[in-house]
């Protein structure tokens, strides 16, 4: 199958967690966004106290979670999104 | 000495208190004055030709007036708009002065705390004198000295499922400069229930989060985050820092979103995220989703039609406010006292203290610590406990007579490092209260951040 290497964006709470603002991360091309979530988990296990609470976009586009199919491009840019509370 | 600059304080605080009253006086008098000339004989505004704008608005907003895009139509709306701010803090001051200076005609502001010295580095309207006072006050003294003609209301209280609808009822657009997760939910319920759209910021640290939500198709903030994050996952400004001019940044575009929205121009941020990054200067601008038919409160079929207790939803406080934790029994914790009284009597210990190594350079205890941030003990607890050990048994101390002391800032982490060493040999205890107790019981000197 064949894989990509896709750009992976943190904010906010994800990069406290990670400890980095971007990671390069290959996926399979054919996927789909639970995929891509679990995958990340898998990566970043501590990531899964906030699993729930992320917005995910690809490319600046909102990333519906669900299982349809979707492809991957080498250099896309997927950006794991925590709210911020604070002001 | 102490008493006399207190009152000093505390007179030029009521002046100044009582001179914002008179200029409301003063601008509510010209108003009506004007009004008055109106129905008689001799109408202010007929010698510009213009029915909508006094002279006096023409000259003072004539930069803007001159956009295309405003213009006096735009002017007029934005006289008659009524703005709601929530939260009279780092996001909410650069947002009202915006708002007041553009001519907002009438600017509602909500916040039930009061001044302190540590918000002045990013809550710029307040003053040195003011600390103390009523948040929403003091803003609405601030934006009054810049526009008297504009009408503040106040409002001193801690917005709740109560009295959230009765207060956001009277106005057209509502800015969440809030900063914590609970009044966040609950002011997104509000404004979807009332059909308001919410103009809403965010900061922390060096990023900022902007959108409008409940507007023209587009999500509400139960939409993108239908559930709460786990508030142990929340971290607030007195625990993560902020750099002041970040909120500033993102009020100003709260400001400027609503002034779009009032005025009826532009594009506004519905249905986008604006991410901005301060420490690399780069902003992201993301399309969302659209309004989610299956939204418990937006929704086609809402299940939520009225507002419900969202400390319980969230599990957390509505408050940015730390809260003292009971992790421990007392037999292991000590006071900062019975650990002054320890250090007097010479007593040979290891001083573990948890907090950041930039917290470290802020102020430390009189004895050497070993320096160990609790998320580095919280991810191996059991080195930890071996080098401890190591250090003791180096000093040829035995292991179960020395005390191990944790300290943090204020006795919470403090806490949990206790815990997580528990199951060990050690004789370990915390600092109940942290340095925030150090200073307050023993050292009137030690700096308190
Ligand atoms: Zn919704």
């Amino acid at each position: 199958m064949d894989r990509v290497k896709v750009k992976l964006l943190f904010f906010a709470k994800s990069r406290e967690i990670v400890g980095k603002k971007e990671a390069d991360f290959e996926f399979a091309s054919c996927t789909t966004s639970v995929s891509i979530l679990e995958k990340l988990i898998e990566e970043y296990p501590e990531l899964s106290v906030i699993a729930e609470n992320v917005v995910l976009s690809l490319n600046e586009e909102y990333l519906e979670l669900d299982n349809q199919e979707l492809t991957l491009q080498a250099g896309d840019e997927l950006a794991i999104i925590p709210p911020i509370s604070g002001g | 000495m102490a008493a006399d600059l207190e009152r000093l304080r505390q007179e030029i605080c009521r002046r100044e208190e009582e001179l914002s009253e008179l200029k409301q006086r003063l601008a509510d008098m010209e108003k009506k004055s004007v009004e008055d000339a109106s129905d008689g004989t001799e109408p202010k505004t007929i010698h510009n030709g213009n029915q909508k704008l006094t002279n006096d608005q023409i000259g003072r907003y004539s930069r803007q007036l001159i956009l295309p895009e405003l213009g006096v139509k735009g002017q007029v709306k934005l006289l008659s708009s009524k703005v709601l701010i929530v939260g009279a803090g780092g996001l909410g001051c650069p947002a009202a002065i915006y708002l007041a200076a553009a001519g907002v005609g009438k600017i509602g502001i909500v916040d039930y705390d009061e001044v302190e010295i540590s918000n002045l580095h990013r809550q710029i309207l307040h003053t040195e004198h003011r600390v103390g006072v009523s948040k929403a006050e003091s803003v609405a003294i601030s934006c009054r000295n810049l526009n008297s003609s504009l009408n503040f209301i106040t409002h001193k209280v801690q917005l709740s499922s109560d009295n959230a609808m009765s207060i956001i009822r009277d106005y057209d657009i509502v800015l969440d400069a809030t900063d914590n997760v609970a009044t966040r939910y609950l002011l997104n319920d509000a404004c979807v229930l009332a059909g308001k759209p919410l103009v809403s910021g965010s900061a922390l640290r060096f990023e900022g989060q902007l959108t409008v939500y409940n507007h023209k198709g587009g999500p509400c903030y139960r939409c993108l985050y239908p559930k709460p994050p786990p508030p142990e996952t929340v971290t607030n400004c007195s625990d993560g820092g902020v750099l002041g001019v970040v909120p500033g940044i993102i009020g100003c575009y709260q400001a400027l979103e609503a002034i779009k929205i009032a005025a009826d121009i532009g594009t506004p941020l519905n249905q986008r995220l604006m991410l901005f990054d301060a420490i690399d200067c780069t902003t992201r601008t993301i399309k969302l989703r659209g309004r989610q038919v299956l939204c418990p409160v937006c929704g086609d079929n809402p299940s939520m039609t009225q507002l419900i207790d969202y400390e319980q939803f969230c599990g957390a406080r509505a408050t940015d406010k730390d809260q003292e934790k009971k992790v421990l029994p007392a037999s292991s914790r000590m006071t900062a006292k019975e650990y002054q009284t320890l250090l007097e009597n010479g007593i040979e210990h290891v001083l573990l203290d948890v907090r950041l190594p930039v917290e470290m350079e802020i102020c430390h205890l009189p004895h050497p610590a070993l320096n160990i941030p609790i998320n580095t003990v919280k991810k191996d607890p059991s080195a930890l406990v071996e080098q401890i050990k190591r250090q003791l048994a180096s000093s040829g101390i035995p292991l179960d007579t020395s005390p191990v002391v944790v300290v943090c800032r204020r006795g919470n982490d403090s806490q949990l490092a206790v815990q997580l060493l528990h199951d060990s040999n050690l004789n370990i205890r915390d600092i109940r209260g942290g340095l925030h107790a150090w200073a307050r019981d023993v050292d009137s000197l030690f700096p308190v951040y």
